[in-house]
């Protein structure tokens, strides 16, 4: 008995054991104990158990409202997120058009600009005296101007979706290209064609990848706070969350709207990984796969007729998915915009005003710190965690995996939420100087991008090349640096430009934390020069368009390093 | 150069006992080969003489030297990898000097020593090229030499042609002979392919989930395979149930087979006593096939039997054989005579008592 345990212990990595514990106790303290301390804010109120505050969530009718605001918000995102990434993602992986190289780009520009800095463009357009009404009683179709954004949960689904679809796109994409073509083949073979081909064989192979791609948008959309807070719609958790943290410590209804928050994430994602992971099945090694392509053209070698819907249904989306975009362009170059279909006058002032406003400036310089920080950290972590993961045998080593992915699932705000509870009145206090927190904060929530970038090049990087080296006289840190390192370098490096263009647009961590105004991020004198009248749109919509054209490079850069499997990164 | 020695060498993954207590001395300059199945735990006990696996129990030795704590990097020990592990960022002449330069070795005599080996392994124009502009035979070649030119002590090869086809693995096979022959270095092979170690080992150790069955001489090994397992690893032979009669001549022992009838066998060195059930394993080539009975004197084996199937290869002709009692046998037949013979043609088998091998059952 004692010798097995001497021979197990023996059999384990001790350097990697250890390092394993230090991650455990460091994910215990930032990432497990500010959640208990939800919970236990929102069951223990001046020390005895109650389930008070929790039920106050379903008897309060004001409450009641948001969560249901929250969850119809969260789900009609998704549907309608579905309804366009299903079939663009079918079209673009399975069919050869003209022009197709060029939708693929222009598909994915939404990934760059967060939709709350969208939503300060399509106020100017779709306001009472916005553009699109003026418009539209110019040429008599409307005699009175209608109240679009006031229709809430419509026009925050709507930009929810042009935002999200490209994550779904991306996961649905990546696991079109994995199906083996013959499967289908076989089933074409026995009869099943068309739709009825697609319902029982294509569908259920990238049921997985359609999961996990969904899951981030029905959890993105259900704890969006920007958009809310930009189109002033106030009956939504995440906006209630948000005003009680100033008052955590007398109203204890914060913690019991994160507690719910946090229970309606797990649950979902719990199921949808138990269904995905059910129905996930292995792909028949074959190496390469080819994927099926067709062409849009008739057997005679004419255009088929559904080459026009095909066109009209892609230029409908990126023109939907652009319209935020150039209404912040519009917004960011105009002199003054009220009461008029387009600016009377232009002007790139508001662009001088962002790069010289002392709010602005600050902001991009604190955003540049928070973000090279949390990057630097996330990378040492991430490579560590990735070797670990990759390369050695511990026990423990599924829980540091599910560890590190959990706050892929994990909202900002209740992260956010958590660490104001706990580190209030520590030396990490948020009050007094937020940095610290805020790295960390965006640390944690970007680490799964880090680690599954690094650790996808370990998995490339076959560890006989390691061996060999060592074998040839090279120790372990000689063997890092000139063998495993220029190896995974492209992955590693892509990674790190994904955590940092996410963290320089990152939002709830942002707006919960940093409090007070030396600290703001970008995001938040985003949100704080929009609320300012006058000229502060202008300068939040030039401030949105410098960092959106920052994110933008990010991801190109990415996208060159990574080749075709940056879509796996962004899975839950 | 250095000997290899391991004393009772364990090592295992989880529950299961890759390596179960090896004990095994290579002498210095020698070529050594562990055969075996895949699984049987040979590539684990390279590993564990390269320093990749730290044994739960037992020593490794370099010569006097105790490695057991000594990291790979240390022993000085060569390794060529299955997939030759060539760092595809790096040229051949990158991959093959980067040994020397962790050593310090100043860059002329570095440039000197990857000219010579390029030269043993015959790639001298290739310097310049990536890993992924060679064949596969190439990279082995590479591979060879990136593992030769720091001079170790010891070099390890594990299934190092399996990724060659044919005719390539056996230009390969002969290539690696010549360069061991005139480098000297202590070698251990580890493959799964009998033919390979047959033809290029000094020794060859056997192993069997984990365990060593039999050291010894390729002649050895096949000629006295040391049990049922190494009998039936070596060689594809008919194996059979019996149990023994009485002592029929000086050393020749009647056993009882399972199908009736009497199996004439030389006792040699097994211990078996009356009575006592044995398996015993007849390889193929040392059946003869005969038109008519042959009437042969002496003690033989005699069997009539009925051609159930036969395939003919050019230099050989396989037969199964269908005997009375439903046994069926396989044997072979070299240079086959262009005669035909017929499936359902009536045949007699015949074979020595000292070709029937008998084990302990």
């Amino acid at each position: 008995m004692l010798r097995e345990l001497r021979l197990s212990l023996r059999q384990a990595d001790r350097t990697a054991f250890v390092i394993f514990i230090a991650l455990m106790g460091f994910f215990a303290v930032f990432l497990f104990i500010p959640i208990l301390y939800i919970f236990i804010g929102a069951f223990f109120v001046e020390g005895s158990f109650t389930t008070y505050y929790f039920t106050l969530m379903f008897t309060d009718p004001v409450l009641f409202e948001s969560l249901r605001n929250s969850l119809m918000i969260g789900v009609y995102s998704t549907i309608l997120t579905s309804a366009i990434a299903v079939p663009l993602a079918f079209l673009m992986v399975r069919f050869e058009f003209p022009g197709k190289r060029f939708f693929q780009g222009f598909l994915l520009i939404p990934l760059v600009m967060p939709p709350f800095v969208g939503a300060i463009g399509m106020k100017q357009l779709f306001a009472r005296y916005g553009s699109i009404n003026l418009f539209l009683m110019k040429v008599g179709l409307m005699n009175e101007p209608f109240d679009w954004l006031g229709q809430g949960i419509p026009a925050i689904v709507i930009l929810e979706a042009l935002h999200l679809y490209p994550y779904l796109y991306l996961n649905i994409a990546a696991a079109l290209a994995n199906i083996d073509p013959t499967l289908e083949e076989q089933a074409q073979s026995m009869g099943a064609t068309g739709f009825r081909l697609f319902r029982t064989v294509t569908f259920p192979l990238m049921l997985p990848g359609f999961l996990a791609g969904s899951i981030v948008t029905f959890v993105w959309a259900f704890t969006d706070l920007g958009t809310p807070l930009i189109f002033d719609y106030l009956p939504v958790l995440s906006r209630r969350i948000f005003s009680n943290v100033n008052n955590i410590n007398i109203n204890p209804i914060g913690y019991a709207m994160t507690v719910l928050s946090l229970i309606v994430v797990v649950v979902a994602v719990t199921v949808a990984r138990r269904y995905g992971s059910m129905r996930s099945y292995e792909m028949l090694g074959r190496g390469h796969i080819t994927p099926r392509i067709r062409r849009i053209e008739k057997s005679d070698g004419g255009r088929s007729w559904w080459v026009v819907p095909v066109y009209v249904g892609l230029l409908l989306v990126v023109f939907l998915a652009l319209v935020p975009q150039i209404s912040v362009i519009i917004t960011s170059v105009a002199k003054t915009w009220f009461f008029s279909i387009l600016p009377q006058e232009y002007t790139l002032n508001y662009y001088y005003q962002a790069v010289t406003h002392p709010l602005t400036v600050s902001s991009v310089a604190n955003s540049f710190i928070y973000s090279i920080g949390s990057t630097a950290f996330d990378l040492a972590l991430g490579i560590v965690i990735a070797w670990l993961l990759a390369r050695k045998t511990f026990p423990g080593k599924d829980i540091l995996d599910s560890t590190v992915m959990l706050p892929l699932a994990l909202p900002g705000i209740i992260i956010a939420f958590g660490y104001i509870s706990v580190f209030s009145g520590t030396i990490l206090n948020p009050l007094n100087n937020p940095i610290p927190l805020l790295i960390l904060s965006y640390a944690v929530r970007r680490l799964p991008y880090t680690v599954r970038a690094a650790y996808a090049g370990f998995q490339q990087t076959s560890a006989s090349l390691e061996e060999a080296s060592q074998s040839v006289g090279a120790s372990a840190f000689q063997t890092m640096i000139y063998i495993t390192a220029p190896l995974i370098m492209a992955n590693v490096l892509a990674g790190g430009i994904i955590s940092f263009s996410s963290n320089m647009m990152e939002v709830s961590d942002s707006m919960v934390l940093a409090m007070t105004q030396p600290y703001y991020p970008i995001t938040k004198a985003i949100y704080n020069l929009d609320l300012r009248l006058g000229d502060g749109p202008f300068i939040a919509s030039a401030l949105g368009i410098l960092a959106m054209i920052l994110t933008a490079s990010c991801l190109l850069l990415a996208n060159k390093l990574l080749g075709r499997s940056m879509g796996e990164l962004f899975r839950a | 150069m250095v000997s290899v020695e391991v004393r009772g060498a364990s090592k295992s993954f989880g529950t299961v006992k890759a390596v179960n207590k090896v004990s095994f001395k290579v002498e210095d300059g020698e070529l050594f080969f562990l055969l075996g199945p895949s699984g049987c735990g040979k590539t684990t006990l390279l590993r564990l003489i390269a320093g990749f696996y730290k044994p739960d129990e037992g020593e490794v030795y370099l010569g006097d030297r105790l490695v057991n704590d000594v990291p790979p990097n240390k022993r000085n020990v060569g390794m060529v990898f299955q997939n030759y592990a060539l760092w595809p960022h790096m040229t051949v002449y990158d991959n093959i000097v980067y040994g020397l330069r962790i050593k310090g070795v100043p860059v002329s005599q570095r440039i000197e020593r990857a000219r010579e080996i390029l030269k043993v392994v015959k790639m001298e124009e290739y310097a310049s090229r990536y890993p992924n502009q060679l064949s596969g035979g190439q990279q082995q070649r590479i591979a060879l030499a990136r593992a030769l030119v720091v001079e170790p002590d010891v070099l390890l090869l594990d299934e190092p042609l399996s990724n060659l086809d044919a005719k390539l693995r056996l230009e390969t096979r002969d290539e690696i002979k010549r360069i061991q022959r005139e480098t000297k270095v202590t070698s251990i092979y580890v493959t799964h392919d009998q033919e390979e170690a047959l033809s290029m080992a000094d020794e060859v150790a056997i192993m069997n989930a984990g365990r060593i069955e039999q050291i010894g001489t390729p002649q050895e090994v096949h000629g006295h395979p040391a049990s049922a397992f190494v009998a039936s690893f070596l060689g594809n032979p008919n194996i059979f149930k019996g149990v023994v009669q009485d002592e029929e001549a000086e050393g020749v022992i009647a056993l009882e087979w399972e199908y009736g009838g009497r199996v004439y066998a030389n006792k040699g060195s097994s211990s078996v006593t009356k009575g006592q059930s044995v398996v015993c394993a007849i390889r193929p080539e040392n059946i003869t096939i005969y038109d008519s009975d042959p009437s042969l004197k002496g003690i033989y084996n005699h069997l009539e039997a009925k051609i159930q199937n036969l395939v003919y290869y050019g230099v050989m002709e396989q037969y199964s054989l269908q005997c009375a009692g439903g046994a069926v046998v396989k044997a072979t037949i070299f240079n086959p005579s262009w005669h035909q013979r017929k499936v359902g043609d009536m045949v007699f088998l015949v074979f020595k008592p000292e070709d029937v091998l008998i084990y302990p059952a």
